[in-house]
């Protein structure tokens, strides 16, 4: 199942690593995920459910599910997704429950850490932010749970759209090597990976989180974090749809697969059906067709396409029909899917009988929207509202990024999904407020304005319209509130 | 559509305690409305450990922890959806000898009333809950109630207003009670957001918040809130029933049905105030003091944490019944960490007393007028 030949990327696989699934000696890469090299060799099942036994695999690929949990090394429910793989590394699935291991508990000592301003996330958002508080001057904590900086834009092979100056024309693999290379020379700045933010806690002054990190032998580590300021850069989740047979392996989110391709080279089956047709999936039906998948169909339920038109020609050419006013209605298969059936929809959603439609496939990709990533976020207090256009529920914020509580900001997909360009922005505007106000400086609003502007560009276009139509709201809640 | 401005009945708040008066009083043909300014469970029924213990030091509590135990085993039936209980029992570690003799006056008074209670060893200890360390845990020896043991709080409190749905009353949530109307010394009514109902009872369930919604009957409660900090982790194999508890480490924890392992300790480092964010130290210390007990859950990830408040009276037991200068006005508070464990049979006697006049010797001894001058015998069994 790995991508041996690719027309952009090259992978990296130096060095052979051994391991065991149950005992079963399989190998795999350094740099894979275990949920990468595990799919590699053809294992699709990771666990076992809890009430009907059903089967349970990959999902979401960057540690916001539970579906990938497994025993590793003898560690109970350790999210596979993100964990790297180590020579002699002995992987166990879970039958319903995992068993505690025999061996005797080693406790490291927690550790504590002050700092100026703490970046969560390490994605477009959360880097810009990073490297412009820096630059002002403040000491940065930057965390994020995968073993790569970046985001999402680590899988993302194609050139970027938007503005010139938040590197438009240039692909997302290649943005993220350019802001990590300069996050790297910011002595400032401290990064701390494959860490996850856990909890936000009472503090009597300033703010104060959990952190865990997960250390080379697969044992944690816990800090407590203190900081003045504090930007939620979390970007966000992929979205589930409800239908039969939604559990079965082979069900994927789409950026569960762009990972699993584009990331670590590893196919995610041999034919795939899509469902959604916004620029996530025109995107990684190209991806798939340039990994040499099939994608047997994209279905989208509303009568138009939802993507850009150039995305969508592209998949088309090469001979991928779009089906709009389509859906999923089930999909199939004893241990992992081994088909689904699609039918018309008319109005309000409902199924056209006598539209049925078998499409034998292996995998198939939801890019049904995504949902901002508050949950940690919603533990500050900070006020929180839905809104559609945003994506779902976002915290209010201010024009610099800042919530409804003090020295607590937001920027990227956490605060709205719009794209990689909209989160560097939002990023350099909240990283540049909540340093002003650390360094407790009046605002130059010189750079402020100029950011500010550059916004309003890119939300100008046509394509910019929901995120724009989601701020106006989030702005109009804000001054409701004042 | 407009508020329903008239009933029988009110009820001020939609826990375990207001949801069961619900249905047992439309079911005796009552016109009941209960008020909940959240949501159903949004107190501290959604949050607490939902234990169910009848070794309490207090024959009075005993007894109604017993009674209670008799209607929870029913319940599920009556109500017509499964409450998860679980009957595993309660597992009271004895730390040493001052603990050892309050145990064994414990246990014969419990004996007494019929319970079915003893005092084990550490083998007993460790075949009960085979994880746990004796020496580690300080332990000499531990009391054990195979009849104790813990339901769901959600589902208990969502069959009791499913039910009294079906018997009539009405429910309605996001409908705070700003104020108890009052005519001269008797109960009016109460004052909503959305308007007024009439009506010549209203019972004070509002949990932490009980004491506010009195003050403006002008009745003054003698209630203390406490904040109280839990945590669950995540599931692991299933590995033990009871429910272990110590008094003197304050700790609590048992594993749920679906893996578990849910807890508490009172945090050593506490704030006065009403503060409502969790604590770092909580954590720390529930975590140091578990894996005292417990070492091998050394290896589980706490999953969610979170507060909620103890509703604590001066002597630590519920304050039931209709007050004295106020008619109609019906307290239903002060559970002081207990009030899941007790709501059958505290809502039992105050439907009796409200649908038949029917009086008790519980009901006195649970007024708020036992605090008026008289010494006070403290409820000791208490954790958390
Ligand atoms: C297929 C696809 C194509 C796209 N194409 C374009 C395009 O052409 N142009 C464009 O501008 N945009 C594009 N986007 C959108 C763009 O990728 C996102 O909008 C952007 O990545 C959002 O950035 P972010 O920093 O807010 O979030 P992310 O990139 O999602 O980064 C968030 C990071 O935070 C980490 N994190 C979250 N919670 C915690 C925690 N508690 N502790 C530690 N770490 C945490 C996560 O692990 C993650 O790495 C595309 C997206 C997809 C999926
Ligand atoms: C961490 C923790 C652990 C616990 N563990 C246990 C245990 O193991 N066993 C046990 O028996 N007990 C336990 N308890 C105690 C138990 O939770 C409470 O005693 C019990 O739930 C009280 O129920 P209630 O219905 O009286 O009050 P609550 O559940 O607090 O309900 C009161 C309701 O009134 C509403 N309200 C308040 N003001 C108004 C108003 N003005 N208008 C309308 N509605 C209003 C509130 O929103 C709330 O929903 C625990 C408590 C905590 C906090």
């Amino acid at each position: 199942m790995r991508i041996k030949k690719h027309p952009i990327l090259e992978f990296d696989r130096e060095k052979k690593l051994r391991f065991y699934i149950n005992g079963k000696e399989l190998y795999g890469y350094e740099g894979e995920t275990i949920s990468a090299a595990l799919f590699a060799n053809g294992v699709t099942t990771f666990s076992r459910s809890l009430k009907y036994n059903h089967p349970r695999g990959f999902f979401c690929g960057i540690g916001k599910c539970s579906s990938c949990l497994m025993t590793v090394n003898g560690i109970p429910n350790t999210r596979t997704c993100i964990t790297p793989l180590k020579d002699g590394v002995e992987v166990k699935t879970q039958d319903a429950y995992a068993d505690l291991p025999e061996t005797k508990h080693k406790r490291h000592k927690k550790k504590v850490i002050n700092t100026d301003l703490l970046v969560i996330g390490g994605g477009p958002a959360g880097l810009s932010a990073a490297l412009e508080a820096a630059k002002h001057g403040v000491n940065v904590l930057l965390v994020d749970e995968n073993p790569i900086l970046g985001g999402q834009l680590i899988k993302q092979t194609h050139k970027f759209f938007g503005s010139r100056e938040e590197k438009a024309g240039t692909r997302g693999v290649e943005i993220a090597q350019q802001l990590r290379k300069e996050v790297e020379k910011q002595e400032n700045i401290r990064v701390f990976l494959k860490s996850t933010v856990f909890g936000y806690y009472e503090c009597e002054q300033n703010h104060c989180f959990g952190m865990v990190k997960r250390r080379e032998d697969y044992t944690e580590e816990i800090y407590e974090l203190h900081c003045k300021s504090v930007i939620f850069a979390c970007g966000a989740m992929e979205n589930m749809l409800a239908f039969p047979g939604n559990d079965l392996p082979g069900v994927y989110g789409a950026g569960g697969v762009q990972t699993l391709m584009n990331v670590y080279g590893v196919k995610p089956g041999r034919r795939v059906l899509m469902v959604g047709s916004g620029n996530v999936g025109l995107i990684v039906s190209y991806q798939l067709l340039q990994a040499d998948v099939d994608v047997a169909y994209i279905v989208e339920g509303l009568p138009k396409i939802g993507g850009y038109h150039v995305h969508a020609a592209k998949v088309r050419r090469c001979g991928v029909p779009i089906l709009t006013s389509h859906t999923i209605v089930e999909a199939y298969g004893n241990e992992r899917v081994e088909g689904a059936r699609i039918a018309k929809v008319g109005k309000n959603w409902s199924i056209i009988p006598g539209t049925e439609m078998d499409v034998k496939c292996d995998t198939i990709c939801l890019a049904v929207g995504l949902t901002p990533s508050i949950r940690l976020l919603s533990q500050t207090g900070a006020e929180i509202r839905f809104i559609r256009e945003a994506g779902g529920h976002v915290a209010l914020h201010n024009k610099n990024m800042e919530t409804t509580v003090p020295g607590v900001y937001v920027a990227g997909d956490g605060s709205g999904i719009e794209e990689a360009s909209t989160a560097m922005l939002e990023g350099k505007i909240a990283g540049f407020s909540a340093a002003y106000k650390i360094k407790n400086k009046a605002f130059d609003s010189k750079p402020l304005k100029l950011y500010h502007e550059e916004l309003e560009r890119l939300r100008d276009g046509p394509f910019g319209v929901k995120g724009r139509k989601a701020k106006e709201k989030i702005a109009v809640q804000w001054s409701d509130k004042r | 559509m407009k508020m329903k401005n008239k009933a029988d009945v009110v009820i001020v708040g939609g826990g375990v305690n207001g949801c069961s008066l619900a249905y047992q009083l439309a079911k005796k043909g009552l016109d009941v409305v209960l008020l909940e300014k959240k949501y159903i469970c949004s107190g501290a029924t959604g949050r607490c450990g939902a234990g169910i213990r009848q070794q309490w030091s207090t024959k009075e509590n005993t007894m109604l922890a017993m009674e209670s135990v008799k209607i929870f085993e029913k319940l599920s039936r009556e109500l017509g959806f499964d409450i998860g209980l679980r009957q595993g029992g309660y597992l009271i570690v004895v730390h040493d000898k001052k603990e050892m003799r309050q145990a064994e006056k414990n246990v014969e008074m419990q004996k007494t009333l019929g319970l079915d209670v003893s005092i084990i060893d550490s083998d007993e200890i460790k075949e009960i809950v085979p994880i746990l360390d004796v020496k580690g845990m300080h332990a000499i020896a531990a009391t054990f109630c195979p009849t104790d043991g813990h339901a769901d709080p959600f589902k208990t409190t969502f069959a009791y207003a499913m039910a009294a749905k079906k018997e009539g009353a009405t429910i309605l949530t996001h409908t705070p009670v700003i104020r108890v109307l009052k005519e001269k010394n008797a109960v009016k009514g109460v004052k909503t957001n959305k308007g007024e109902i009439k009506a010549p009872v209203v019972v004070n369930a509002a949990g932490v918040w009980s004491k506010k919604v009195a003050e403006t009957a002008g009745i003054n409660l003698p209630n203390q809130p406490y904040r109280k900090e839990i945590m669950v982790t995540e599931r692991i194999k299933p590995m033990f029933e009871a429910m272990v508890i110590s008094f003197k480490d304050g700790i609590y924890f048992s594993q749920q049905d679906e893996g578990q392992i849910l807890g508490g300790i009172p945090n050593p480092h506490e704030r006065k105030g009403y503060l409502t964010d969790p604590t770092f130290s909580f954590i720390q210390h529930m975590s140091k003091t578990l894996l005292r007990y417990a070492p091998p859950l050394g290896y589980l990830r706490v999953i969610r944490h979170w507060t909620g408040f103890y509703d604590v009276s001066p002597d630590a037991r519920p304050i039931i019944g209709e007050d004295d200068k106020v008619k109609g006005f019906i307290h239903c508070h002060g559970f002081s960490g207990h009030g899941f464990m007790l709501s059958p049979m505290v809502t039992k006697l105050l439907t009796e007393y409200i649908a038949d006049g029917k009086t008790s010797p519980f009901l006195e001894w649970l007024s708020l007028e036992r605090f008026k001058g008289k010494t006070i015998q403290k409820e000791v069994s208490v954790v958390g």
